[in-house]
């Protein structure tokens, strides 16, 4: 007698223990559920940082005051390419205007240069239909920035039973559109400027704890 | 030889130690690799229902919980036989084709709309043609006002399931200033309708309220610039709301649903920006 309650408890048992995996729960909509208290949504996953920027609202702007720029963030993670060389195609296009951003692009032999103009199409038609911008040519790049993504180990394999590790490397991109012309560019530093710097720090000295 | 007829006879007995006879009607547990249900050669003629008894008591199979979820309506979808305003209304009357028309329809529908009266009293007694368009206009004021400073719970009690939708969208990150000047004439109840749900005896009333009055509406976008309507312009408005109540319901209130916008009102003021709509591709033929 005890024996047989052993084997039906036994059996209840592993039975419970496996009824939580049955694959039907595991749907990832929400509606389908009975139970409305498992939280199924995609916000347990981390949104960035640079996302969260684009949900900040500044109260609203007085008559007198000039009309503040709109400014777009906008990013794409894990991209299949390196930090270093993503960099260089960054550093082209910081500070142009987005038309003549895409392009430098498009003419661009290298991979990452398809991947950043994708981006910076998605974040003008962001602009447009969702940040109240009105001329779509009229944004400049103000920010444009790359990030090391997700690292993978890997194993390669040589001639004669050797081996190395490589790395998979993965990069992240960001971009911040501004509304408005480029800003007008920097005039090198001549050597006037310089010496004029110079003269006014030694104008500038005084002296100190005194009379 | 004594040696090994000893050995076979404490086989035999170590056997019948090993596997015991089992009583009728007792599951003996097996050493090795379980394969249930076992059902013993003895257990094998044995009838259905005594088979099913063994199988339930050995191994007890708990049904699959239902998949259900109850749901609980507390509003319509739509509006039920929409009220047709008349032609002109607010402005000069025009004795036209349109308006004969419009007026036969008006008296039918005020046949209706006395029954579905009746039958919205008989749930609600407190509820009356003069005092509800004031406690209307204050309903759609305060929703109106929760809707600008972006009280989600007051709206939801204030506004139908229907109507949170249209009044919410697009709004998250903008600023709203809404502000109720004044009201113009004093609203009126136009419609009533009653209609079940589903079932005949599971009732929702819905009454149209006629309302005319000034409003001031601003919308700032995410970085506080003027989108639509302006602070300091405000603009005579004529609008023909919905009231809904679930009437079965002991704790429902009267709620928002939704507006009713004529044909012939007048357009809507565009947004202050130029927006592109693309055209088809030009033809190089």
């Amino acid at each position: 007698m005890a024996a047989r309650w052993a084997l039906g408890a036994g059996a209840a048992w592993a039975r419970g223990l496996l009824s939580w995996a049955r694959p039907e729960r595991w749907l990832a909509s929400g509606s389908l559920f009975p139970l409305s208290c498992i939280h199924t949504s995609t916000s347990l996953q981390k949104i960035g940082k640079w996302e969260k920027k684009n949900r900040i609202v500044y109260p609203p702007q007085l008559p007198g005051e000039p009309r503040r720029p709109a400014e777009i963030y906008h990013c794409r993670r894990e991209i299949k390419y390196s930090k270093d060389k993503m960099w260089y195609l960054a550093k082209l296009i910081k500070g142009m205007s987005i038309d003549q951003a895409l392009a430098q692009l498009e003419f661009s032999d290298k991979k990452g240069a398809k991947v950043i103009k994708e981006v910076l199409l998605e974040a003008q038609e962001m602009a447009v239909r969702k940040h109240n911008v009105e001329f779509k040519s009229n944004l400049h790049i103000a920010e444009s920035q790359t990030g090391r993504g997700r690292y993978v180990k890997r194993l390669r394999c040589h001639g004669k039973g050797m081996f190395g590790m490589m790395r998979i490397s993965r990069c992240h991109y960001f971009v911040k559109l501004v509304e408005g012309p480029p800003p007008p560019p920097e005039p090198p530093k001549t050597g006037f400027d310089q010496a004029k710097e110079y003269v006014q720090q030694l104008r500038n000295r005084t002296l100190v704890h005194t009379l | 030889m004594a040696a090994a007829m000893a050995a076979r006879l404490c086989l035999k007995g170590a056997e019948s130690l090993l596997r015991p006879r089992a009583l009728p009607g007792v599951v003996v547990p097996v050493r090795g690799r379980r394969k249930w249900p076992r059902v013993p050669e003895w257990a094998r003629e044995l009838s259905a229902e005594e088979k099913e008894w063994r199988l339930r008591s050995a191994a007890p199979i708990f049904p699959d919980e239902r998949m259900e979820r109850t749901f609980f309506l507390a509003c319509t979808a739509e509006i039920m036989d929409p009220y047709v305003p008349p032609e002109g209304d607010a402005r000069l009357t025009s004795l036209s084709k349109d308006g004969v028309k419009q007026q036969m329809q008006k008296l039918r529908q005020t046949a209706a709309s006395q029954l579905a009266l009746r039958k919205i009293k008989d749930h609600d007694p407190d509820f009356s043609t003069k005092t509800f368009p004031e406690k209307a206009q204050e309903i759609f004021i305060e929703a109106h006002n929760s809707l600008a400073n972006f009280n989600k719970q007051k709206l939801h009690s204030l506004v139908t399931e229907r109507c949170y939708p249209d009044m919410v969208r697009g709004n998250r990150y903008k600023t709203i200033r809404w502000r109720f000047v004044e009201s113009l004439e004093p609203p009126r109840v136009v419609h009533v309708r009653c209609e079940g749900l589903l079932n005949r005896g599971n009732l929702y009333g819905q009454v149209t309220v006629r309302m005319h009055s000034r409003q001031i509406l601003a919308i700032y976008d995410r970085f506080g610039r003027l989108m639509y309507g302006g602070e300091e312009i405000p603009k005579d408005v004529l609008e023909y709301v919905v009231f809904e109540r679930y009437l079965v319901n002991p704790y429902g209130t009267w709620r928002m649903h939704g507006k009713i916008i004529p044909e012939w009102a007048p357009p809507k003021d565009p947004i202050i920006k130029t927006v592109m709509i693309p055209g088809p591709a030009p033809d190089p033929s």
